[in-house]
């Protein structure tokens, strides 16, 4: 633990007292990636900046065309929240996947996407979901597709500082599914997974997002399948296809939790798996 | 048989209650006025050459007390295991990344670990050995000897290389198993405390209390008179407590006597899994031979463990693994060679199993691979081969008459319904899709207790102590660590004393009170422990009954008639008197209320030059079939249940059995299918449970559980033991069922999804 953690009660506060803050700082929310990585001796801030209970970052609230999701809010409260059971379906179809019931108590969105790691299932779903994130730094706002939040393993956009706020999600109607691999089938960090949300009409796939955790230096927007998949019907047929060439967009490595030719692979399997699942609820 | 009271019934544990609630105190839980805190000081590389030492950085640490280095080392600087070749603290070199070097002393846990990052150790990397395979080449670097050879042993008997000349069927063919972290739920930890008299107490969450007592003495070069151990409650071992709670503890007391204040020093998860003791990993090439109708005509093996950077167990785990090597098969032919590598890894010992686990996997892998040669079934090609009572095992040892090998097995084989299951898979493979189905078998035999090897180690004593209210105390050398040894031995007690099971309590392990008992390993405790309770309680249990007897007559009973003993009551003729009753006669008559009791194993011999002897006093036995589904697509496997039946002899406590086998195959099933530790260029890559992954109750199988007790006329009310059994044959059983899945053979462990895709794309 550093020597000194704060908790501004808003972000007013925040942006007041961050000039006094020793320069070696961290914000905190959920706690269970940054806590672990103390632990390990792989974190040694001077300062957390403890973000929980600042109001703007706990709300999930929906306008006429988006879904906002805070950065602080629970991933156990946005599996309960009927907005978001509505409007995020790739997401709410990883929760069962992300972490634990208990670190899913503690864990946060802002969390999963500022700690910039590949395999953050929540970021993944985002991401397939054409979701944004809003950020601010001391007042000033901007807004970035989440895709492009990450730079690399552990390297995000974000500058000193720079708080995420929340996400926003486009409210259109989508089916959503999550298909991830891991060494045991829950409470693990994944080789590979897949989010898929379909916008369908008719049976047809109007647009699709895809996104692929664990397969790449970043959480991958997989623009050339989700591209083919628009105007293909979708069916069994189309969904063996569309695996055929997701392989070639996944860019995985070999590393202490998979191999790269099998992460590649199953790329294919899941999003094909993820696919097939939808169809049944095409026709609805 | 005289109907028992205890043996034989499913009594509630000793401690179930201060645990579930968490009023048990393990080593971190105790406070002590004045105390500091210590942390290690690790090295960050493979091999060094230590330069310097410097704590001028740490020093500024608010609350910094000291540094110790092996300077302050009063006695000879070396750990006394069993080669001896590990200092407590290194002087020149450091054999592998995460060994303690030096220990800083601080007033906080916080303050000692902020401090010992701070130390700066100055060092020269030398050249270092990662693969035990390599380390036994010619021309490697030597780290140990002029060979890297910690320890080597042969079994030989008969003409194999004829026999297999002669053969109809061969099969051969080279295995591996990865490292297993015992994950305990309490890390390693001890507090030290100085005496007056310069002597030093010492509070140790361990398996071994004796083994502390040798290393806190040796280091402190302290009479054992002036040390005592007192075994905290342990928080799982499962091996992991066996020998490395001497070095945690010897560090801890090395601090205290130098500051002359209590210390504790507890792991962190990160330090114990880069330091502490591990399954070693295995490699093994295996052979064997059969005539033209199926019987097994010879066996030739050569199986390496990867020691690790110092010797620690790995010739005790080796031996046994040598003298299990060819499986609980009648074979005429053997030739079985093993070694033990030096590596500059973390040095690995005993683990549930005991270098057992590693070679089962191998031969138990390998032998449903011949069976499928001579195109027998593999549960009929091993019944024609097994073991039978007054048959002799590799090492030429006869078999007793406690030996239900081929009843288990039967057993194991009616309730899976292999036969139907074997030949539907056969007649009619079923589509489901991406998923297969599939049944493994595997058997084992498994050498009660230490062994010739051991056999110095092998006895132990007890102390039996009957209070004037009539409550029981019993003290043992072997130590309860969650394997439910208070509860067992109590049950001993109580039967043989004819006391209540409530008023006996059996103690944590104290040092002082009882002789050096060996070990509480090979599943020896109920064994040793409880022979050693009935040979104190025995002489206290006549003065009770004869007192009973008295009482009973002065009540008016008929001295004619028989007198009953049972739960605690003494009748005859209609009268009846209690325990407590009894108890208060005998100390009016001053009599003898306490005694000590001491057990040594029955005598074992092993030849070194040919392997041959009576390698153990007794054999428990144990088979396993496995259900598995296999994903084609991914290769992810599920191991959906496990029939196992085992012959332990006499089950003391058949809950506490079923709740070891449980856990044993739990754990078995976890090493074979997820366990994954990895090292990269020596330096362990997952020191952590987030990428080390075991398996948790969510992935347990469903269990088929079986005891044939085969009674052992010299174990305590005739049990043998059961503690490391259900593990060992797990892992072959899922691989054979992974087999006959999807036709896929991994010859590693842990069969992971990636090595079963590999072997279905090669098809």
């Amino acid at each position: 633990m550093p020597e000194m953690i704060v908790k501004p009660a808003t972000l007013k506060e925040l942006w007041k007292i961050l000039p006094a803050l020793p320069p070696a700082r961290r914000y905190l929310a959920g706690g269970t990636d940054i806590v672990v990585a103390c632990n390990g001796g792989c974190e040694s801030s001077e300062c957390w900046m403890d973000i929980s209970d600042i109001p703007e970052l706990k709300t999930i609230k929906e306008t006429a065309s988006s879904l906002f999701l805070g950065a602080a809010v629970k991933i156990s409260d946005l599996e309960r929240s009927a907005a978001v059971r509505k409007w995020c379906p790739a997401l709410i179809a990883a929760i069962p996947y992300y972490a634990s019931p208990s670190l899913r108590n503690m864990a946060t969105l802002g969390g999963n996407a500022g700690n910039g790691s590949p395999c953050a299932d929540g970021v993944c779903a985002l991401v397939a979901e054409g979701a944004s994130v809003l950020l601010e730094l001391k007042g000033k706002k901007r807004r970035l597709p989440l895709k492009d939040l990450f730079l690399g393993p552990k390297k995000t956009a974000l500058k000193k500082d720079e708080l995420i706020l929340g996400f926003e999600v486009p409210k259109r109607a989508r089916l959503g599914a999550y298909q991830k691999l891991s060494a045991r089938p829950y409470f693990c960090i994944s080789k590979a997974a897949v989010a898929v949300t379909l916008e369908i009409s008719g049976g047809v796939i109007k647009r699709a997002g895809i996104a692929l955790g664990s397969v790449a230096p970043v959480p991958l927007y997989a623009a050339k399948t989700a591209a083919w998949l628009a105007g293909k019907k979708l069916s069994a047929v189309t969904a063996a296809a569309a695996a055929g060439i997701v392989k070639a967009e996944a860019a995985p490595i070999t590393d202490a939790r998979s191999e790269a030719d099998y992460r590649r692979e199953m790329c294919g399997v899941l999003l094909e798996r993820a696919l097939v699942s939808l169809v049944p609820l095409a026709g609805r | 048989m005289e109907k028992l009271s205890y043996v034989g019934k499913s009594l509630p544990r000793k401690d179930a209650l201060i645990k579930a609630v968490g009023a048990a105190q393990y080593a971190g839980d105790r406070e002590f006025a004045g105390m500091l805190h210590a942390a290690a000081v690790r090295s960050p590389r493979p091999r060094i050459k230590i330069l310097s030492i410097s704590d001028t950085a740490a020093r500024r640490v608010p609350g910094y007390v000291t540094l110790v280095t092996y300077k302050d080392i009063k006695g000879v600087n070396k750990w006394p295991v069993v080669l001896q070749d590990y200092p407590f603290l290194p002087e020149k070199e450091s054999r592998f990344a995460g060994e303690t070097i030096a220990l800083v002393v601080a007033q906080t846990a916080r303050a000692a670990k902020k401090a010992a990052a701070l130390v700066e150790v100055k060092y020269k990397e030398l050249p270092f050995l990662e693969e035990p395979l390599k380390a036994l080449e010619k021309d490697a670097v030597k780290i140990y000897g002029d060979d890297n050879v910690f320890s080597s042993f042969v079994i030989k008997k008969g003409s194999v290389d004829e026999a297999f000349k002669k053969a109809a069927f061969t099969a051969e063919g080279e295995f591996s198993t990865n490292y297993q972290v015992h994950a305990y739920l309490e890390t390693q930890g001890a507090i030290a405390l100085p005496e007056s008299d310069g002597g030093m107490t010492v509070h140790s969450t361990t398996q071994c209390p004796f083994y502390v007592l040798d290393a806190v003495a040796a280091a402190l070069s302290l009479p054992y008179h002036k040390v005592k151990i007192l075994q905290t409650v342990t928080g799982g071992g499962f091996g992991g407590k066996e020998d490395v709670p001497a070095l945690v503890a010897s560090h801890a007391a090395l601090c205290a006597a130098k500051t002359g204040r209590p210390v504790k020093l507890i792991y962190g998860r990160k330090e114990d899994f880069q330091s502490m003791s591990k399954r070693h990993p295995g490699w093994a090439r295996v052979a064997y031979a059969a005539d033209k109708n199926g019987k097994l005509t010879a066996c030739r093996v050569k199986y390496v463990l990867d020691g690790g950077a110092y010797s620690t167990l790995s010739p005790i785990v080796l031996w046994r693994g040598t003298v299990h090597a060819a499986g609980p098969y009648k074979i005429a032919n053997v030739d079985i060679k093993t070694y033990a590598a030096a590596t500059n890894k973390v040095p690995c010992g005993a683990f549930r199993g005991f270098g057992q686990p590693q070679i089962c996997f191998a031969q138990e892998s390998l032998i449903d691979e011949l069976a499928e040669k001579v195109g027998m079934d593999p549960v009929q090609f091993r019944l024609k081969n097994l073991l039978e009572p007054g048959d002799r095992t590799v090492t030429g040892q006869k078999l007793n008459s406690s030996c239900g090998l081929k009843e288990i097995v039967q057993a194991v084989r009616k309730k899976s319904g292999w036969d139907k299951k074997i030949k539907d898979r056969r007649s009619k493979p079923e589509d489901r899709g991406d998923v297969a189905t599939g049944i493994g078998f595997s058997a084992v035999y498994y050498g009660v207790g230490l062994g010739a090897k051991g056999r110095y180690l092998d006895r132990a004593g007890a102390f039996v102590n009957i209070y004037k209210d009539s409550s029981v105390g019993v003290n043992v050398g072997n130590a309860e660590m969650g394997q439910g040894a208070l509860t067992v031995l109590a049950q001993i007690a109580a039967e043989t004393l004819n006391a209540p099971y409530e008023s006996v309590k059996v103690e944590e392990v104290d040092s002082s009170k009882v002789p050096d008992s060996g070990p509480t390993v090979a599943s020896r405790t109920t064994l040793m422990s409880g022979n050693a309770i009935i040979e104190a309680a025995t002489p206290i249990r006549e003065r009770i009954f004869k007192t009973a007897f008295d009482l009973l007559t002065a009540m008016g009973a008929g001295a004619s008639q028989k007198m009953t003993a049972c739960g605690g009551l003494f009748s005859m003729g209609g009268k009846s008197i209690d325990f407590k009753k009894v108890v208060a006669e005998c100390w009016f008559r001053r009599l003898k209320m306490s005694e000590q009791g001491w057990y040594a194993a029955p005598r074992t011999t092993f030849k070194m030059e040919d392997g041959q002897g009576d390698a153990y006093v007794i054999y428990s036995y144990s088979a396993d079939a496995a259900e598995v589904e296999v994903d084609l697509k991914t290769g992810a496997v599920k191991v959906i249940k496990i029939w196992a039946a085992y012959d332990v002899g006499k089950i003391v406590n058949p809950r506490l059995a079923v709740g070891q086998a449980q856990g044993g195959i739990l754990q078995g099933m976890s090493w074979a299918v997820f366990e994954n530790l990895t090292y990269r260029n020596g330096i362990m890559v997952n020191p952590n449970f987030t990428d080390y992954v075991l398996a948790t109750t969510a992935d347990k199988p469903e269990y088929d559980i079986t005891f044939i007790e085969k009674p052992y006329a010299e174990g305590p009310y005739k049990a043998k033991g059961l503690g490391e059994i259900p593990l060992i044959g797990v892992a072959p059983a899922v691989a054979n069922a992974i087999k006959n899945a999807c036709g896929a053979r991994v010859r590693s462990v842990p069969l992971l999804p990636e090595k079963i895709w590999k072997a279905l794309k090669v098809g």
